[in-house]
């Protein structure tokens, strides 16, 4: 998946750099991706950070929520039952 | 772009052991304990699934900096967390990163249909390479180990970053859903 750069090659092709931009824009929710079709370097780069806030926002979001469920799981339920045969494996 | 299963069984796996090794449905934590908790096991599957690359290095050296931080970050991440805390070998000059980030410029703007004057193209790229430059500032930020990188692979790692966490976001939801579900049955 990365483009891995071996330290013996010394030329980044321009075919290079031009699939990794349309992979950064790809990787942009549809919304997001209209308002960057002209593809200026600043606007994908505006929305590739805003991308990752949101992301970040989300984990965080997440992290609540799974933290509230948790506090109210008992050791018995079936739920830690399917935990640790997912960790058995 | 998307990872492939593997990665997200394995984020799981370890996220589901950080939980374990940190007791999170235990009576006896705080509400803002558990969250980091949950959220540190998170990183660190994330971690653990990518294996080694700069943003995954720079992450653990983030979460690191924390003492409290270290028996669950060795916990999930075993024998990795040592080769993943090693200093790599930088191999990118910055002069020659700062020539890709200009082609990456010309690219970009050659990709647009511009029917620019003379004027308008020498201001408007100076405009232009400057807002670039003050974005790229902030991704540097948002990027784990982001810092000490530049050009091409700022670039590369970030849309390996974002796929991850991606796949982080996803797993985490699906969780959730789970629990809820399995919650409403007791």
């Amino acid at each position: 998946m990365p483009i891995e750069m071996s330290s013996r090659r010394s030329r980044i092709t321009d075919e290079e750099i031009n699939e990794l931009i349309s992979k950064l824009q790809s990787l942009l929710p549809e919304s997001r991706r209209r308002s960057t079709s002209r593809a200026s370097a600043s606007k994908l780069l505006k929305e590739t950070c805003s991308y990752i806030r949101s992301l970040h926002r989300e984990v965080d979001d997440l992290s609540d929520r799974l933290s509230d469920l948790m506090s109210t799981m008992d050791s018995n339920s079936p739920q830690a039952e399917i935990i640790r045969s997912i960790l058995r494996s | 772009m998307q990872v492939r299963n593997s990665f997200k069984l394995a984020l799981l796996k370890q996220m589901l052991l950080g939980f374990q090794l940190s007791a999170v449905s235990s009576n006896s934590m705080s509400v803002p304990e558990r969250k980091n908790a949950i959220k540190l096991s998170a990183d660190a599957a994330m971690v653990f699934a990518r294996g080694s690359t700069r943003w995954t290095r720079g992450l653990v050296a983030g979460l690191s900096e924390n003492s409290n931080n270290e028996d669950l970050l060795r916990g999930i991440l075993g024998k990795k967390y040592e080769r993943l805390s090693l200093p790599c070998r930088s191999s990118w000059k910055i002069p020659r990163s700062r020539k890709i980030l200009k082609r990456c410029l010309g690219l970009c703007s050659r990709r647009k249909k511009a029917t620019a004057t003379q004027h308008d193209v020498k201001s408007g790229s100076t405009l232009a390479r400057r807002l670039v430059k003050k974005r790229i500032q902030v991704l540097k930020k948002l990027l784990p180990g982001g810092e000490s990188m530049a050009g091409f692979s700022l670039l590369d790692q970030t849309l390996d970053y974002a796929v991850s966490l991606k796949a982080q976001v996803d797993i985490m939801r699906r969780l959730l859903k789970i629990s809820k579900a399995s919650n409403l049955n007791k």
